[in-house]
């Protein structure tokens, strides 16, 4: 007996056990899992990294209650839960509460081939069916409340079809609708007068190449109408925030297909990336927008267009959870998860952020709600698990210069590559320095001009500078030494110069390398250590090798061609002359880079225009140089020695092509060669 | 008259379920109520007659098809091969596969798809019965093959074996492609059983034998041990802006099982493929799929068809063929029955460690705790010519950092150093001993093996014995190539080096035992062995193909060479190389995602734990760093970091730029906590393996060790309260 008790124990363990296991299954599914997609972000060097798994796939939602969607094309989802989605299949809409248990269906029966939804918080549910050519308008309770048909104004255009694809309505009741092979612009309908066209609002621009405008020039009227690419690309898709602004998504136009555009239909968003072929837009709850790619990337932009994830990817048969095969539409819930509709696999994907991504979306609430102080906990958060997270560290950055901490801030400037921001930390950094240091830096000034003047007076009585004098006189009578201080000669009169050059030998090509070299040394060290502002590269980046390689080939190309350009045109300069000359002409980067170098440190955006006009200056000089240069060592006239500077840059040109072909062939010879090698290997093997 | 009966028994006990259900959320610990025992009589077809038994198990075969029924004495509960109850829906080739016991797909011309089975062929059948069973030889009249059979239950369990000599094909125009073995073993219709499969996907998941309505068209279906590279196609993956990798890899299966329990019935079984495994597929389709019969088997592949390119172009034209020789090697699954409380999969987790231990496929390592910290050399990027050395973590650096964390009491540490051989992480081969002058050179190299060891700090040196890269090392002999002659290379996706190639196992052979020499004769010999121990593949070369069998034959010689020779480590092992390794690293937590599995759980930990230290992957690339501490603790793995001394930005321009996060001075202060919270609890259960795992419906896993220790997890974001034990929100308890 007591044996059959513990028996029965066992089985009842057994049921009951099994029983907690599948009341789970039609529950909520467990979200231990991993994602079968990558996560990247984009630093502010456009490099792309990849990044902790930002989103993991929540649950499926395969059927509303017990009723299968069929071809769903459009969705909405309300801030309680509550799903209106267009089960286009099936000619209807179906409503679904937050726990995907069936609410109700409408639509049957009126609705032909609808393609588009839009749900307001009111429940007022308006349909876009393009086979109808109609809106429809539907309440909470799924009674039709009002129908709109093509607009009759002849602002529409008469021959324009109607075909809505896609439909939002701001508060008002304005409805912004997208038709198909209407290429104006979204079509604005309000609800007055049982519907007036209000015009057309966010036309894409058409991209007009150089070549397009020659085509047009000359093309007929009929002509330039058939020329594709004439025709500003229709959205393919539009959400619509709070404050009534409309994000939309067009394929095929670069980093403009996503859109944020303000009532008067200007564009206010520059994202640093693109998807290829978008397919819808959702707004965020933290001034975020995702982007839903057909795809099955999603990609989520912070409001300055700053991609913060992209992530998921393509089922091509795997059939993993969390991978798309044709996204339609998609969705961010309250509580930050993303609903994305499937429209091959009939299923709304529910996609929920990982720790990391909540300390993120806390951070950009806070940090657009202006607390800064409290973002930085959420940010030290995410930069300890990915300390190279450039946008938490660009907030970071500009939270702890709200504080008035500008030291860290300038580290974490520095770190996301937010030059504004360094700028401005580092003007409060220089201002404070100042203003501590300002009478010591006047006490100082004083005691070196007096001091100067002191020495100068000692040194006319006693002479006390005689023998530092002599030193520097002795140095200065080295030749080698001469030669290459004839560079501030020859900066100043280069006409004299070149003549001196030319005829008298006054500079040797050991002095133009000494000068080349030091042009080569000024460049790399302007170019990694410049001040922060300035500077064009990767922090900790180094590529110096190829920084000199490139140097030398293109003097060598400038000089080569030049010189062979000058010898079959009469030009009396020897190739040593030219050489030097050109080398000597680059005197003003020699002279001007290390105060530029050293000004880079000390300025920030206020001031940068000093360092630019320093530049312009210097380019202009150099301009000025190697103009007489070529004039005086060639002896031409300034007809001539235009003709000569145009000459030299088609050489460059023609030598530039050359290579690259010669490159091509030999990389065919090459590869015929290997192959051939691979085969007899491979014959030898067998 | 069948079906009323079965339909009547499922209501009942629907209705016990839902009673009990009511009752008790948390019944699954403590309940003693109805009686359930009566609805399970036993139920033996006719047509069955009982061949064998063992202590549990009765052994029944219909002699028409060679099915079997087995039955729990005690319970009287039973799994067939074959299906029951027949729904009317399936086509003949159907009916034949559910009900025969060997069911093979053959290759007629270019044609792998046609099906032969004992009910729909004629089949020349000798049955002769022996001690424990039957021995069957089967002859296929019409395509002139055939096979042997042999089935036998013993304590151990039952076997069914086919012998490879015994499969013989007499027709060059029928070959055998495919064999399965008692394909529908355990299998239920829609949701007539409770219960699940279990599938070895990532660490293990479930199928829920629950009505799935259709929603599947493909089950799980995977090659054990990963896809054969010897056939693939090199597949165009679509990529993010034509240049990253979006999907990742699906989880290779580590070890050849797969299980059915009926947890309503309290019967279960665990299927091993104990040879023929490493070419064979792991089936589990629940209903919906192509039938409504939930099922799960393996099967093994005979011979394949694959595509042989006629000129270098891959657009011109391309000839299929089949191999001209089928795979040669036993085949043989043994299903361990399970009954009463151990029918589920902590009950098959349990019988597989024994089964290991038994059989000497895993031997008790010592498993003290230790924090697994590894770290990385040296790297190459890009440079003028060539490639320039970006150092990561020098010899000294390591020294500072373990002076670092034995200052704050970390010294439990087990390290893999990758990358320090000359040349950088992706310079292999390694073939000697030779250390990057960028992380300090050899000597300095040895010094600090010696200097870990005297601190009992485990060092081990990382070692990719599978991959060449074709840029920096001759990859003209030696190197794999697919069944249809050409050279296999595949994609890195990253800047610097682009494709890698495989080493030939002879060639593996010859470059490990190189480097060994040179290692160990500095008197030093830990190593890390990477990429053989998670690889197999069918491959050719000289003009001789090789199967995936002689392939792991030939790395299980070496694994067990290495580690008679070294203090050895695999990465990601497969089960036939356990019991050669001293730790398991790089334990998945979770599975493939893939969307018929219902529930992921820790099978391969519960078969390893208290066996050999296991550690998990890099906890640096988590999301979920609470989710994924907590999953630590439910599986008793060990965590593991990858470290660097200079900041990961360094890594943007190489072929690690995936290593986002690994700063040491981020991570310091998270393996000082990680390891004393980690090290408690290991002690607590230090040696003890888990007999019982649950998942609640409430979100709390309950882990039983046999110590008696019992681990309470909390995944959900709010408290909860299991037999009267109160777990915080994202966190555990130990009593």
């Amino acid at each position: 007996m007591k044996r059959r008790v513990s028996r029965l124990k066992k089985w009842i363990w057994v049921l009951a056990a099994c029983l907690a296991v599948l009341t789970m299954v039609s529950d909520i599914k467990n979200t231990l899992a991993d994602a079968p997609y990558k996560t990247y972000t984009i630093d502010g060097y456009g490099s792309v990294t990849e990044t902790q798994t930002a989103y993991l796939p929540y649950r499926t939602i395969t059927k509303i209650g017990e009723e299968a969607l069929v071809g769903p094309t459009d969705f909405t989802l309300l801030d309680d839960g509550t799903m209106y989605i267009l089960d286009s299949g099936n000619r209807r809409v179906v409503v679904s509460d937050s726990n995907a248990e069936l609410i109700m269906t409408f639509g049957e029966g009126e609705l032909v081939g609808p393609r588009g939804m839009y749900v307001t918080r009111d429940h007022i549910c308006y349909i876009a069916d393009r086979d109808a050519k109609k809106i429809l308008v539907y309440d909470g309770q799924g009674q039709q409340i009002a129908s709109y048909t093509k607009p009759l104004e002849p602002m529409y255009g008469e021959t324009q079809d109607f075909l809505p694809i896609k439909i939002v309505a701001n508060n008002s009741g304005t409805m912004y609708v997208i038709c198909e092979s209407n290429t104006n612009g979204i079509v604005q309908i309000s609800p007055v007068g049982n519907g007036t066209f209000l015009g057309y609002f966010g036309t894409n621009a058409t991209n007009a190449d150089l070549m397009t405008i020659l085509w047009r020039a000359v093309l007929t009227d009929q002509q330039r109408a058939k020329m594709v690419g004439n025709i500003p690309a229709t959205p393919d898709n539009m959400a619509i925030d709070e404050k009534g602004l409309l994000y939309t998504v067009t394929r095929g136009e670069g980093d403009d297909s996503l859109k944020w555009l303000n009532i008067a239909g200007t564009n206010m968003i520059e994202p640093d990336s693109h998807d290829e072929v978008p397919a819808a837009v959702a707004v965020g709850n933290h001034d975020n927008v995702f982007v839903a790619s057909q795809m099955g990337y999603i990609y989520e932009y912070n409001n300055e267009g700053e991609l913060l994830f992209v992530f998921g990817g393509s089922d091509d048969g795997q059939q993993r959870i969390g991978l798309s095969t044709k996204i339609e539409a998609i969705q961010v819930g309250t509580d930050d998860k993303i609903y994305v509709l499937d429209s091959d696999k009939a299923q709304i994907q529910v996609f929920e952020p990982t720790e990391f991504t909540e300390h993120l979306h806390e951070a950009l609430y806070l940090f657009s709600k202006g607390r800064y102080a409290e973002s930085k906990a959420p940010l030290s958060e995410v930069l300890r698990m990915n300390n190279l997270f450039d946008y938490a560290n660009m907030a970071m950055g500009r939270a702890l210069y709200k504080e008035g901490d500008y030291e860290a801030a300038l580290e974490y400037a520095k770190l996301a590559k937010d030059f504004d921001s360094y700028s401005d930390a580092f003007w409060e950094i220089r201002n404070n320095w100042l203003k501590r240091h300002l009478g010591t830096i006047i006490i100082l000034l004083l005691v070196i001009a007096i001091g100067g003047k002191v020495i100068g007076l000692l040194d006319k009585k006693y002479g006390i500078l005689n023998v530092p004098r002599s030193w520097i006189d002795r140095i200065k009578s080295y030749r080698l030494v001469k030669e290459v201080l004839y560079d501030f000669h020859f900066v100043r009169h280069p006409i004299h110069g070149c003549y001196e050059i030319k005829r008298h030998n006054v500079v040797s090509v050991a002095s133009a390398n000494i000068l080349m070299a030091v042009f080569i040394l000024f460049f790399i060290i302007n170019k990694y250590f410049c001040g922060f502002l300035l500077k064009t590269v990767r922090e900790g980046s180094y590529d110096v090798f190829s920084d000199i390689g490139m140097i030398v080939i293109v003097l060598g190309l400038v000089v080569g061609c030049n010189y062979l350009m000058c010898t079959i045109n009469d030009g009396e300069g020897k190739f040593k002359a030219v050489y030097c000359s050109f080398i000597y002409s680059m005197g003003p980067y020699l002279i001007l880079i290390p105060f530029i170098f050293m000004l880079s440190h000390v300025v920030t955006y206020n001031e940068v225009f000093f360092i630019r006009f320093a530049y312009f200056c210097m380019a202009v000089w150099i301009a000025v140089l190697i103009f007489i240069s070529i004039k005086e060592i060639n002896n031409y006239s300034v007809q001539k020695t235009f003709k000569i500077i145009f000459l030299t840059l088609f050489t460059i040109l023609i030598v530039c092509l050359l290579t690259f072909i010669i490159y091509v062939l030999w990389a065919q010879v090459f590869d015929f060669i290997s192959s051939l090698v691979g085969e007899v290997v491979y014959k030898i093997g067998n | 008259m069948a079906i009323k009966g079965r339909t009547g028994r499922r209501i009942t006990a629907l209705c016990l379920g839902l009673l009990l259900a009511v009752q008790s959320p948390f019944g699954g610990y403590f309940s003693d109520t109805q009686s359930v025992s009566g609805v399970y009589a036993a139920n033996i077809p006719a047509g069955y007659s009982k061949i064998a038994q063992n202590q549990e198990f009765n052994l029944y075969m219909c002699e028409d098809d060679l099915s079997l029924i087995v039955e729990d004495k005690e319970s009287g509960a039973t799994m067939s091969s074959a299906i029951t109850y027949d729904d009317g829906k399936n086509n003949n080739t159907w009916l034949g596969a559910m009900k025969s016991a060997v069911v093979l797909t053959f290759i007629n011309g270019n044609d792998d798809s046609k099906q032969a089975d004992l009910v729909n062929d004629e089949v020349r059948k000798t049955i002769t019965s022996t001690a424990n069973g039957f021995r069957a030889e089967l002859l296929w009249n019409k395509y002139s093959f055939g096979l042997t059979l042999e089935v036998e239950l013993t304590d151990e369990g039952l076997t069914a074996y086919i012998a490879d000599e015994s499969i013989v094909e007499n027709s060059d125009n029928y070959r055998i492609g495919t064999i399965a073995i008692y394909p529908f073993m355990g299998n239920s219709y829609l949701d007539e059983k409770e219960g699940y499969l279990l599938v070895p996907d990532g660490n293990g998941a479930l199928i829920y034998l629950d009505d799935k309505e259709g929603r599947f068209s493909v089950g799980y279906s995977e090659m054990i041990y990963g896809k054969d590279i010897g056939f693939e196609d090199s597949s165009v993956t679509s990529l993010l802006w034509d240049r990253y990798e979006m999907v990742t890899d699906a989880e290779k299966i580590i070890a050849p099982v797969y299980g059915i329990a009926h947890t309503d019935d309290g019967i279960a079984y665990l299927a091993i493929v104990e040879e023929g495994d490493e070419r064979a597929t792991i089936e589990a389709h629940p209903n919906g799929v192509s039938v409504d019969y939930n099922r799960a088997y393996a099967k093994f592949i005979e011979r394949k068809l694959y595509t042989q390119p006629t000129s270098n172009n891959s657009t011109s034209g391309s000839l299929h063929l089949a191999e001209s020789d089928r795979s040669h090697s036993d085949l043989r699954i043994r299903f361990l029955f399970l009954s009463g409380d151990k029918a589920n999969y902590a009950g098959m987790a349990n019988a597989y460690r024994e089964y290991l231990l038994q059989n000497g496929l895993l031997e008790i390592q010592e498993d003290d705790y230790q924090t697994r910290v590894d770290f990385l050399g040296t790297e190459r990027e890009k440079w003028v010519i060539g490639t320039s050395t970006v150092v990561m973590t020098t010899t000294d650096d390591i020294r500072d950092i373990y002076d670092d964390l034995a200052s704050a009491g970390v010294t439990d540490i087990f390290s893999v150093y990758k990358g320090w051989q000359k040349g950088g992480l992706y310079d292999i081969p390694i073939t000697s001993y030779k250390a990057d002058p960028g992380i300090g050179g050899t000597s300095s190299l040895t010094a600090l093996i010696k200097d870990a060891e005297s601190r009992g700090i485990s060092f081990y040196l990382y070692n990719n014995a599978l991959w060449i890269n074709p840029d920096e090392q001759n990859a003209s002999f030696n190197v794999v190539k697919q069944i249809n002659k050409r050279r296999y290379s595949f994609d890195t996706y990253k800047d610097v080096y682009e494709t890698m190639m495989y080493l030939t196992p002879a060639r593996s052979k010859t470059v490990l035992n190189r480097f060994i020499n040179s290692y160990t004769a500095k008197g030093i010999d830990h190593l890390c062995v990477a990429g053989i121990s998670d690889t197999v593949f069918s491959y050719s070369y000289s003009g001789v193909n090789y199967s995936r069998y002689e392939c792991s034959e030939d790395y299980r010689a070496l694994v067990g060479e290495v580690n008679e020779r070294a203090g050895l480590v695999l990465e990601h092992p497969f089960a036939y190389l356990w019991k050669d390794t001293e730790a398991f690293l790089d334990m998945p937590m979770y599975t493939s995602s893939y969307i018929v599995e219902d529930e992921s759980v820790p099978f391969l930990s519960i078969v390893l734990k208290g066996v050999m230290p296991v550690y998990s992957e890099y906890i640096n690339f988590e999301a979920n760093k609470n989710e994924f501490f907590l999953k630590l603790v439910e599986t008793g793995t060990y965590p593991s970091f990858y470290i660097t001394r200079e900041s990961s930005s360094n890594l943007i321009n190489t072929n690690s730029c995936d290593i986002y996060s690994s700063e040491y001075d981020v991570y310091r202060d998270m393996i000082i906590s990680y390891t004393e919270e980690l090290k408690a609890f290991n002690e607590e259960v230090a040696g003890a393996r888990i007999l019982r795992h649950e998942i609640m419906d409430s979100g709390v896993t309950v882990v039983g060790y046999d110590n008696g220790k019992t681990v309470y997890l909390n995944y959900t974001d709010t408290q909860q309260t299991v037999n009267g034990v109160t777990i915080e929100a994202m966190s555990y308890e130990v009593l």
